[in-house]
């Protein structure tokens, strides 16, 4: 009894230390033997929806075939593998901090330019001048149009290479608006008369009004925002509204964040005349409507009157929700430049790029920085990138992608492409995140009818000014 | 697998030839150095670690140069104008939960279906393991779906023909949506307890209070209920520092809104400030004062809670030993 007791108890002290011994090794970083290939496996992350998405991963397993032809016109018995993950969890970018902290972070991390700033100041990611300055001129990268470096900056350098962008628009139903007595060239019209700010935001609301007292749309579907549910609530799209009153989200060239008094109480009062004085936003977009839910309600393209997205939803309408018919998105839905506030003021747009950044040694434990950047400089190439536009509707980020047929034979891209000249940008600052969970619990507690227009903008500037302690309160 | 090794250990110990010096007293504490170093492990080196980040600066912002910064955290925390809101929300969701959910429901569940044919009681009891099975975002999606506005909504698809309700019945009504929600999981694991307990009262008892004409309900309030005082403290002290720590279904279905603070409990305003990425910008060490003040909470309210149950004359010597 003994002997079996002294076996057991063995056992189960090996399970425990094999069990407490961690995760598996790592895949060997280079196979090779002596004067023979040499095989670096450069590992990438991306997020993304994987029916419209997965060239993110994929412009680098193209580009790897690529670069190991460079590499062996130089002479180099290098060659580079690519092993990439597309994650569609929506949480890549906390995985990636967390695994940059162990120090197991993949060589290449595509994600928002809004990570720059915490990513660089932390030290997972490196500076890209030095390799700018050295592969610019022998790939595309000089090709890169040039306002999309701006959101690549941090502090005087260069951390990432824009992978792609976007905008998002205001969309409108077409039917709706015929129901409605538009003719078809008040339709055709409306996107240029938003173009030239003779038709703005108070404007829409009062056609969805008229909407929906006419009975063209059902009560709270006149307008509706990017919707709201649990912890999805993410800024952006909203401070559209902000800056189409004339607000700041940071000074470029001190980088701290701003906000601008009149212009929040403007953006509020929108929103607080869009639910509760207009009525023609549902209280449950902003707080108790899931994507799935939004999605199915605009895709039908004849629910809502106005709502506003992004381009990269038109294929995901198109593939995910109307069975590949695209043609019914463009009998039923338009599209335009988010309008202006008010007279005087300009229509304007959020351009959110994502980007190709390398990780440093410490947050990935490997030396590939440079095998990485030649990578990524070679994904950067019109025809690997018009590919991917026309599957995911993001918008060209190369100039000589605009003359591409690939590119240019896409009926939307070629109309949306106008809007990137009216983008404005996210700031690049590590206390960014803070600013919009601040701003937006203000936003959705006025949404809820907890706050007035008043309480919410005294509110949010006390908050916001306790959670950034650099703010810049004009 | 533990029991296992605590029971191999044992016989180790008992089979092995034993040093005159040592003595049996040394046996005792011997035989605790396996549970004593799990509980190390897992419990008392987190709570030190957890106590020493809340005294640094670390976040998304610091993590190349984390810094001491002493009681920083916890003064921060304290001049939070939304902290009693965020405490009352944690004592209105423990105490409902509690009250309602893990001792009268479970109480009156496993009373009924004590009372039935044991065929039926075996029947229905199960179900009510249901919500405790489900994987929690399933469970809490089920609850979104139930209660979303129309026409999407199951709830209002229901009373559409009664010409009641049409909104988001979670957005309108958030807190009775969660308890509800929350509150379904913890009944089946007290329902269980009970219902075991029940039927471990000796029969005889039974019998000698019927005997006496007292009725079913007589019997169990002046009987059978005094001798479930045990596993109602074991639930009410477990679930309630359970409930203290919980969140899944406050993130799932509402992550503290709608607006400002309105379901936000203490533990999901820690795990907000330390792990919610764009929201909370990773504030490490922040969350973590939060959650230190917390496990300080749950102690105490632990030893309230023993002291309340008389947890002492429970684990007695009985004066009286079989012979």
């Amino acid at each position: 009894m003994r002997s079996i007791a002294i076996v057991l108890l063995g056992l189960a002290v090996a399970v425990l230390l094999v069990a407490c011994r961690g995760g598996g090794e790592p895949a060997p970083q280079m196979q090779s033997a002596p004067g023979q290939v040499q095989i670096v496996t450069i590992t990438a992350w991306a997020g993304g929806n994987p029916q419209t998405e997965r060239g993110r991963i994929g412009m680098l397993e193209k580009a790897a075939e690529r670069l190991n032809a460079q590499l062996e016109r130089e002479g180099s018995n290098v060659r580079v593998r690519v092993e990439g993950i597309l994650d569609t969890s929506g949480d890549m970018a906390r995985k990636f901090v967390l695994a940059a902290q162990a120090g197991q972070a993949p060589d290449i991390v595509n994600s928002s330019h809004a990570d720059i700033a915490a990513w660089a100041q932390a030290g997972f990611i490196v500076p890209l001048d030095q390799y700018i300055a050295k592969y610019r001129d022998s790939t595309d990268l000089k090709d890169i149009i040039p306002n999309l470096w701006e959101p690549m900056r941090f502090r005087g350098a260069t951390w990432a290479v824009p992978q792609d962008t976007e905008a998002r628009p205001l969309y409108f139903s077409k039917p709706l608006l015929r129901r409605l007595g538009w003719s078809e060239s008040d339709i055709g019209a409306l996107p240029d008369r938003i173009r030239n700010g003779q038709f703005t935001l108070y404007d829409m609301l009062r056609v969805a009004k008229e909407a929906q007292d006419r009975g063209v749309v059902r009560p709270g579907y006149g307008y509706w925002t990017r919707p709201v549910f649990g912890d999805n609530y993410w800024g952006g799209d909203f401070y559209q509204f902000y800056v189409a009153f004339g607000g700041s989200l940071w000074d470029p060239q001190s980088g701290r964040l701003t906000v601008d008094r009149e212009a929040l109480r403007k953006f509020f009062q929108f929103h607080h005349d869009a639910i509760f004085g207009y009525g023609v936003t549902a209280r449950t977009v902003i707080g108790g409507t899931e994507w799935k839910q939004w999605h199915e309600t605009v895709s039908r393209g004849d629910q809502v009157l106005f709502w506003n997205g992004g381009v990269w939803q038109w294929a995901e309408w198109a593939q995910g929700y109307l069975g590949g018919d695209e043609g019914r998105l463009w009998d039923n839905v338009g599209f335009a430049l988010i309008p202006a506030g008010e007279p005087g003021r300009r229509p304007t747009t959020l351009s959110h790029p994502l980007a190709y950044m390398v990780t440093s040694e410490k947050a990935s434990g490997r030396r590939n920085q440079e095998l990485a950047f030649r990578l990524i400089a070679l994904a950067t190439s019109p025809d690997l990138n018009s590919e991917y536009a026309v599957q995911s509707k993001h918008l060209a980020i190369l100039r000589t992608q605009l003359n591409d047929p690939t590119y240019t034979r896409d009926r939307f891209l070629a109309a949306t492409s106008y809007m990137v000249e009216h983008a404005f940008f996210l700031p690049n600052n590590p206390d960014y995140g803070r600013f919009d969970a601040t701003l937006g619990r203000v936003l959705l507690a006025l949404a809820a009818g907890q706050l007035n227009v008043d309480q919410a903008v005294e509110r949010a500037i006390a908050d916001l000014q306790s959670a950034v302690p650099e703010l810049v309160v004009r | 697998m533990i029991e296992g090794m605590i029971e191999a250990w044992t016989r180790l110990v008992a089979a092995a030839p034993r040093p005159a010096a040592l003595g049996r007293r040394w046996l005792g504490p011997l035989m605790c150095i396996p549970a004593l170093a799990l509980v190390t492990a897992f419990l008392v080196a987190p709570a030190a670690l957890t106590l020493h980040i809340s005294m640094t600066d670390m976040s998304l912002s610091t993590l190349g140069s984390v810094q001491w910064v002493g009681l920083e955290n916890y003064r921060r925390l304290l001049s939070r104008p939304e902290l009693p809101k965020i405490a009352l929300n944690t004592l209105l969701f423990v105490g409902v939960n509690l009250v309602i959910f893990n001792l009268f429901l479970p109480l009156a569940v496993a009373t009924l279906t004590a009372a039935w044919e044991e065929r039926l009681g075996r029947l229905v009891r199960p179900l009510w393991l249901l919500p405790r099975v489900t994987p929690s975002v399933v469970y809490a999606l089920l609850w979104v779906w139930l209660t979303a506005p129309a026409p999407y909504g199951t709830l209002n698809q229901l009373l559409a023909p009664l010409g009641v309700g049409g909104g988001s019945w979670l957005l309108s009504y958030p807190w009775p949506v969660v308890i509800v929600a929350d509150g379904l999981v913890g009944t089946s694991f007290a329902t269980i307890l009970f219902s075991a307990a029940i039927r471990a009262v000796p029969r005889e008892l039974w019998l000698a209070a019927a005997a006496d004409g007292a009725s079913y309900w007589q019997t169990f309030r002046y009987v059978v209920l005094p001798l479930l005082r045990w596993p109602i403290m074991f639930v009410a002290t477990y679930q309630g520092l359970s409930l203290l720590a919980s969140f899944e279904f406050v993130l799932l279905l509402t992550n503290g809104g709608p607006g400002l603070w309105q379901t936000e409990v203490w533990s999901l305003y820690a795990y907000h400030q330390a792990f919610s990425y764009y929201t909370g910008g990773l504030q490490m060490g922040y969350g973590a004062a939060i959650a230190s003040l917390l496990v300080g909470f749950g102690a105490v309210a632990s030893l309230v809670a023993l002291r309340l149950f008389r947890f002492a004359e429970l684990t007695a010597e009985p004066r009286l030993r079989a012979v």
